[in-house]
């Protein structure tokens, strides 16, 4: 697979309101691989999901380039595909609505729409709520839903923002299993952004931290587990333990400060 | 502002109030002895019975329904008038940025203007028939209209917005999939604040102008000195009230099955 | 937060900043100097101009009827009635409203009124207020007070029934007898909902006012417009309205100024 490569060079994004600007994101360069899981870990406030975003297309850079193989990133597209912390789901649709949506947009035919959102549905064990409305949901159940309509019309990238932070700790990691399940099967791109450290080395291939305001790439750390073991396997080894280790060190030296301020 | 729970006690539905009407049984009762016996004059407080009964007769003889058919078609071809414009200027103001810079303005000072003082006004202009109530029902209700609808379109989730573009939504699409069904609440709850003001625009300009209505049968009553009248036709309006804010209400409740 | 805002930024900043003030003021304003100036000139040229008086006519009158002070005994009984109907509501509505939210017999006993009065558009009320009181300041006063009651009951009746039981408890845990706990815990923890129902019927007693007024009064500012039209001064009839639209809209801002100020723990 040679598709969902992203591209950003010396990425620069201000924000100005009046007279003040902010810069969020400063001359951050970055490859992510096809099919890769990588993670971007910072202090809060350090503008990843500002990074996320202008990846989307939701918001436009100030300067740099972004590309997603070789095509420049103008706007949002059907290429990337957004899993936001507060699921987004349209409240006025029901689930299967709301996993159809998409494929409704790029003129997929009632029956096959149907068929594919089912798919994807019984895959996040959704099935039997598809006619519920989001507001019937659980927010693991939500979250869920959200990333089955995003599945749904098969972007080559996800993007996902804090997807888990809501939820509490059983579901968390009943919900990370099965991404992990989910970007084996389906040879995904994932661009993950999350404060948690733990979550962040046991989802991802390469974890990278982000400095404090603006935001840029500090370091990048390399996590190689052995992903055919058992999470508690995973977790109690010795190199699992020196890789969060190494992120949650870099990490620490960047929010440091703030308790000095 | 959610109208909706705004006006509703939880458990306050006049219709299944069941639990609390012994209160209102024993108030009329005693409404009723104590003007049976006359310790109330006739003229302030006429007895129930009485009332009822001429409720009864006006509405037999049609004086009520051909009244109430009055009013209620220009309250509500006014409103429907207000509800056109407000939503298409408030969803404008709200997505436009030239529209927002002309209308702002004009939303920010008309809004607290009591249109029902025009009422003299829209007299001299337009004389004493429907045209003149129906345009003021439709200036007065517009206001609440368009400052909700703009402030729900202003207020749709920016998420919902990138999300149904990630998925391939245009802009032109975006309003019709999105920004409207997202808007909906408000919009119906801009609609539910604005159908008393039009009751009340017409009622008053029926009472100053004539021309039928049930606020002009009922300031006949005051006139005539007949108090039975006056309490006959309030029942008529209570009902009619009642009917006009739970058809609404139900029209929420089934567009609006999903909040 | 408004486009409107990012677009006029953009304009100011090429200013210098002396004149930023008075320049983003202008801009924001313009559409209403628009819409007036298309009146003036309508005014005489598509309608006559007794018909529909040029803005700048109804400007000097309205200067006219301030400096003369020949409005003002009116507008004085006006915002009197606005006054005292308020000022009822309040204290009634706020006790109806927590009383109903904590006990249940006095809940029982009032809501089937108030279910029954809710859907009575409250000017409708304005002939059975003329039968019980004659044409006056109290017929005025009750409908403000009965249009108003509504808001502020429902406001504090919804917000004492949702008071933090924490703080009660707390507040119990702390020794305090029950019988003075609503006083002392739950109407302070409902005044900010009863604070935005007075925000809600503000504009509702000015309608109020001005229904009454233009069908049961002798004296005030819904009368004044009302003998204006009658005897053909339009002119002066909208400079009477000018003033009372004026009257309410200082009404909520400087309420809403003032809740600012008082109440800073919200």
């Amino acid at each position: 697979m040679v598709e969902g490569h992203v591209t950003i060079s010396n990425l620069e994004k201000v924000y100005e309101s009046g007279a003040e600007r902010t810069k969020a994101i400063d001359d951050l360069s970055l490859e992510v691989p096809s099919g890769e899981f990588l993670s971007v870990v910072g202090p809060s406030g350090c503008g990843k999901s500002t990074l996320l975003y202008l990846v989307a297309g939701f918001l436009e850079a100030s300067s740099g380039t972004m590309a997603v193989d070789d095509q420049s990133i103008n706007g949002p597209g059907t290429d990337r595909g957004v899993v936001f912390q507060d699921y987004a789901l349209f409240p006025w649709r029901t689930v299967m609505g709301n996993v159809t949506y998409g494929l409704e947009q790029n003129g997929v035919a009632k029956e096959e729409r149907r068929s594919r959102a089912q798919r994807f549905i019984d895959m996040m064990d959704l099935d039997g709520f598809e006619d519920k409305y989001p507001k019937e949901l659980s927010g693991g159940m939500k979250q869920r839903v959200a990333l089955a309509r995003t599945l749904a019309y098969d972007p080559k990238i996800l993007l996902m923002d804090e997807p888990f932070g809501a939820l509490d700790q059983p579901l968390r990691e009943l919900l990370q299993d099965h991404l992990l399940d989910i970007w084996r099967d389906l040879e995904k791109t994932v661009m993950f952004i999350t404060h948690d450290v733990e979550e962040a080395v046991y989802l991802s291939e390469r974890v990278m931290i982000m400095t404090r305001h603006p935001g840029t790439k500090k370091a990048s750390v390399e996590i190689d587990v052995d992903r055919s073991q058992d999470r508690e396997d995973i977790i109690m080894s010795d190199e699992y333990t020196d890789m969060k280790n190494q992120v949650w060190q870099s990490l620490r030296e960047e929010t440091q400060p703030e308790k000095q301020l | 502002m959610d109208v909706s729970n705004k006006l509703s006690f939880d458990r306050t539905d006049a219709v299944n109030a069941g639990k609390s009407v012994y209160s209102l049984i024993i108030v009329l009762l005693i409404w009723e002895i104590v003007t049976q016996l006359g310790m109330i004059h006739y003229y302030f407080l006429p007895p129930l019975s009485d009332i009822l009964v001429r409720f009864f007769e006006m509405t037999v003889d049609g004086t009520l329904i051909y009244h109430g058919y009055l009013t209620v078609r220009r309250a509500l071809v006014g409103l429907v008038i207000a509800c056109t414009l407000g939503i298409v200027i408030g969803v404008l103001t709200a997505r436009n940025r030239i529209a927002s810079w002309f209308f702002d303005p004009i939303i920010e000072v008309g809004y607290p203007v009591p249109v029902i003082a025009l009422v003299p006004v829209f007299l001299f202009w337009f004389g004493t028939g429907d045209l003149s109530k129906i345009v003021l029902v439709a200036i007065g209700c517009f206001w609440p209209v368009a400052i909700n609808v703009r402030n729900a379109t202003r207020d749709v989730d920016e998420n919902l917005i990138w999300s149904a573009r990630m998925m391939g939504t245009s802009d032109r699409q975006l309003l019709r999939r999105v920004i409207v069904p997202a808007s909906a609440p408000g919009i119906i709850s801009g609609i539910q604040i604005a159908l008393p003001i039009s009751l009340i625009i017409t009622f008053v300009f029926e009472m100053v102008a004539g021309g039928g209505g049930l606020g002009h049968i009922e300031i006949q009553g005051v006139r005539t000195f007949d108090s039975v009248q006056v309490y006959a036709t309030l029942i008529a309006i209570m009902i009619l009230g009642f009917a006009l804010d739970r058809g609404l209400r139900q029209v929420r409740f089934r567009l609006l099955n999903w909040t | 937060m408004s486009y409107a805002n990012l677009r006029l930024a953009d304009v100011e900043e090429t200013v210098p900043e002396s004149i930023q003030r008075p320049v983003r003021f202008l801009l924001e304003w313009i559409p209403l100097f628009i819409v007036i100036g298309f009146w003036e000139f309508a005014s005489g040229v598509f309608v006559p101009s007794v018909v529909l008086p040029p803005p700048s006519e109804v400007a000097s009158v309205t200067w006219e009827l301030l400096v003369s002070g020949d409005v003002l005994p009116h507008l004085q009984i006006s915002l009197f009635r606005v006054g005292v109907g308020l000022a009822l509501s309040i204290s009634i509505g706020v006790l109806l409203g927590v009383g109903m939210a904590r006990s249940d017999p006095v809940e029982d006993f009032f809501e089937v009124f108030l279910a029954l009065i809710y859907p009575i558009p409250k000017a409708a009320l304005v002939p059975l207020a003329i039968l019980w009181l004659g044409v006056g300041t109290e017929t005025a006063v009750l409908i403000v007070f009965l249009a108003c009651l509504l808001p502020i009951v429902l406001n504090s009746y919804n917000s004492a029934r949702d008071v933090d039981q924490n703080l009660i408890w707390s507040a119990q845990m702390m020794g305090m007898p029950s019988w003075k706990i609503p006083l002392k815990v739950v109407i302070p923890a409902t005044i900010p909902s009863i604070l935005t129902g007075i925000r809600q019927a503000i504009p509702i007693a000015f309608i109020a006012l001005v229904s009454a007024e233009l069908i049961a009064s002798n004296e005030g500012v819904g009368f004044e417009i009302l003998r204006y039209s009658e005897v053909g001064a339009y002119t002066h009839m909208f400079a009477v309205l000018v003033i009372i639209s004026a009257a309410a809209f200082f009404a909520v801002r400087g309420y809403e100024w003032l809740e600012q100020k008082v109440v800073r723990w919200t």
